[in-house]
Parts: structure tokens; sequence; C-alpha cells
């Protein structure tokens, strides 16, 4: 029971890693453990800390606990673990060592490579950029800036792993390119540039699933996420005053 | 007119360059990138309609949702991967940027009624999504309660 309670733990990390929300990973941990025959499980899951308790077949107690860390959004791999957690289930997989195998194959797969990341960020930047209403040579500007965004979190990646620094740094780019374009002349307003580029920072996604998750009765997971996007927002418009104000002090 | 096409072509390049993001891939993809196009298309044709906004959001929000639920359930994947890149195109960032910069401009009048106006529109958003989960949540109990009884 203790290594099917460590794979049923596995699958849930992972998942809450790969961006699912509370909920999802509490039914699926419980399912899984209901189909290795535990007789109660007591799942308690925020966002960065999991707790699960199994009442076993064998009249014993396991308790397990996980702190998570860094998780990201890559739906391919819940997908994948989604699929893994279904085939427990209605295939009643009970070998530590199949459901091992069959985890490592969900974890690894493939992702996009960088450069197509670069692209994405500045063809997500220059497409808002128009949906607001800028111009060709405002949207030009924004596909560039765009990538360089992307670099500058490829930056913060490999120095400090701080989410919120990271969206500080971006944001300052972000708004220092679009100001510098204005000074150069390339465009005649930074306003539709720096919207486009804070597109791709926004917490849009992470305060709609904090609310989600208020309102479906995980309050302190919502509350938790709620905060985050708050901190990233502020940190967003932090930037954007640093750069201002420096600007104005300089030229 | 021209302006309204052009920005849900937009909103269709956005969602599906999120999409790419969150390693979302083949048949899945599709239906993430075309819910970006459905909800910008969805919002301008309310608009025609509907004054409030806010209100607009709300239903944009509730039909993205069950479009979501329902692909989910064909495709077999999580709900979330719908949901999350199809509403891409309603998050109110133009809002929110006006908010930042009407608070460095000192103009408290203005960055009150866009920063209320901000939290309206997310709201409103969660709030569509919310209903419709939960409305979801109904049917799937009513529907596992029967088959229970057969």
């Amino acid at each position: 029971m203790e290594n099917l309670l460590n794979c049923a733990m596995d699958i849930g990390e992972q998942m809450l890693l790969s961006g699912a929300e509370v909920h999802r990973v509490e039914e699926s941990i419980k399912r899984i453990c209901r189909s290795f025959g535990a007789k109660r499980t007591d799942v308690f899951i925020i966002t960065s800390s999991m707790v699960v308790s199994v009442f076993g077949s064998d009249d014993k107690t396991y308790t397990q606990t996980r702190r998570i860390l860094n998780s990201s959004t890559d739906y391919e791999k819940l997908h994948k673990l989604n699929e893994l957690s279904r085939k427990i289930c209605s295939e009643h997989l009970c070998d530590p060592k199949i459901i091992k195998d069959e985890l490592d194959k969900a974890i690894s797969c493939k992702t996009y490579p960088f450069w197509l990341e670069c692209v994405c960020y500045s063809v997500i930047a220059g497409a808002f950029t128009v949906f607001f209403g800028g111009g060709v040579s405002e949207m030009l500007v924004s596909l560039v800036i765009g990538a360089i965004v992307r670099f500058g979190i490829a930056l913060c990646e490999t120095t400090i792993t701080n989410k919120i620094f990271s969206k500080f740094f971006s944001s300052v780019i972000a708004t220092a390119f679009a100001f510098l374009a204005v000074k150069s002349g390339l465009i005649p307003n930074a306003d539709n540039v720096i919207i486009g580029n804070i597109m791709t920072l926004i917490p849009g996604i992470g305060l709609t699933n904090a609310l989600r998750d208020l309102f479906t009765g995980d309050s302190i997971a919502g509350l938790l996420r709620s905060i985050e996007a708050i901190l990233i927002a502020l940190a967003i418009a932090a930037g954007y005053f640093l750069v201002v104000v420096l600007g104005g002090l300089i030229l | 007119m021209k302006q309204e096409i052009l920005q849900i072509i937009m909103g269709f390049i956005g969602s599906l360059g999120f999409a790419v993001l969150f390693n979302i891939r083949s048949k899945r993809l599709c239906f993430a990138a075309l819910g970006g196009l459905l909800s910008w298309g969805l919002f301008v044709l309310f608009s025609l309609f509907l004054k409030s906004e806010p209100l607009n959001y709300f239903l944009v929000a509730f039909i993205i949702s069950i479009y979501a639920e329902i692909m989910a359930r064909i495709l077999k994947t999580p709900t979330t991967t719908f949901i999350t890149t199809s509403l891409i195109p309603l998050i109110p960032g133009s809002s929110l940027y006006y908010t930042m910069a009407y608070a460095f401009k000192s103009d408290a009048n203005n960055f009150f009624i866009k920063a209320v106006y901000t939290l309206e529109l997310a709201s409103c958003l969660a709030l569509g999504i919310i209903v419709a989960v939960t409305l979801v949540q109904i049917i799937t109990k009513f529907k596992t309660k029967k088959s229970n009884n057969c």
C-alpha cells in the first residue's frame, strides 16, 4: 500500500506542477486510491502543498506530504497524466513498477523548442497590439519587443528563480524598449505596444483560476492564487513606473 | 466593422500563441485556438445589441465555458485546457494598463473609474465560468444518479 500511495502522490504532484486545478487533483487522487483498494482516503491540497492519508485494506493508515514548488503550465503533460489516472482506475492497475514506468513516459512528453516560444511571445504581443487598436509600425515594434521579453525571462530563469521578480524585469524591458522606440521616432505612441506586451505577462489566467477555486470551495488555494496574481499585477505596474520615472529623470 | 474583423483574427492568433506556450498539441491545439476566435466573435456579435460590457463578458464567458466542457468531454482532456486559452482575448489588459497609467499621472478620478471597471470585467468573467461549471456539475450529477439506479 505504501508504494501505491507513493505512486498516487507522484501523479498528483506532477499534475499540480503542470498547472491543474486543486479540485481535479484531489478528485484524481481519491479515485486512484479507491481503485488501489483503500477503505478511506483523505486528501488536502493547496497549490503549494499536498497531504494524503489513506486507510488501506490492511487496516493501517499511511500518510504522505509533498511540497510543491515552481508550478508551470503544461497542458500536454496534464493531458497525459489525466489519461494515466483514468487508465489506472478503469484497468485496476496495482503494480507500482508498471505505474512508475507509465508515469515516466507521461512526464517526459515533448515540449516546444525555445525559438518557437520566442516566436509565440512576439506573435502574441504583435497580435494584441493590433487588437487594441495599434497600427502597422506599432505591430512591428511589438513583435521585436515580444521576443526580447522572452529572452529577458530566460535570463531570469537561469539566474533568479523568482516568478514575481521575473515579471517585474520583463515589464521593465517591455516598457523601456517601447519608450525607446517612441524616442527614436519609430512609433507615435507607446500605449498599444506596452499593452500588447503586458498581455503576455498578465496573470489573467491566474486570476480567473483563483476566483474559480474560491467559488468552488477551495478557499485557501483560491486565496493563495489570488494573492499571487495581485502581486504579479503589482510587479508589472512597478516595472512600468520605474521606467517612466527614470525615463522622466534622464530625458 | 473592418476593425472588428481584424480584432477577431488577432484574438485568434493571440489564443493560438498562448495555446502553443501552454504546450497544447494536435487536435486540442486547433480547438483551443478556435475558442479564442469564438470568444471574441461572440463578444462582437453581442455588443451589437448589448450596451453593458460587463454583462457581455459574463455571457461570453458562460458560453465559452460550456464550449470548453463539451470539447473536454469529446477530446477526453481537462477542461482548463480550453477555458484558459479561449478566454485570452477577453482578459482586460488594456484597462489594466490605463489603470496603471492614470495612477502614474496621479489622476485619482480616472484611476478609480478604470480600476473598478477592470475588477468588474474580471469578476464577470469569473462569474460566467463559475455559473457554467456549476451547471455542468448539476447535469453530470443527475446523469450519474440515473445510471446508478439502473
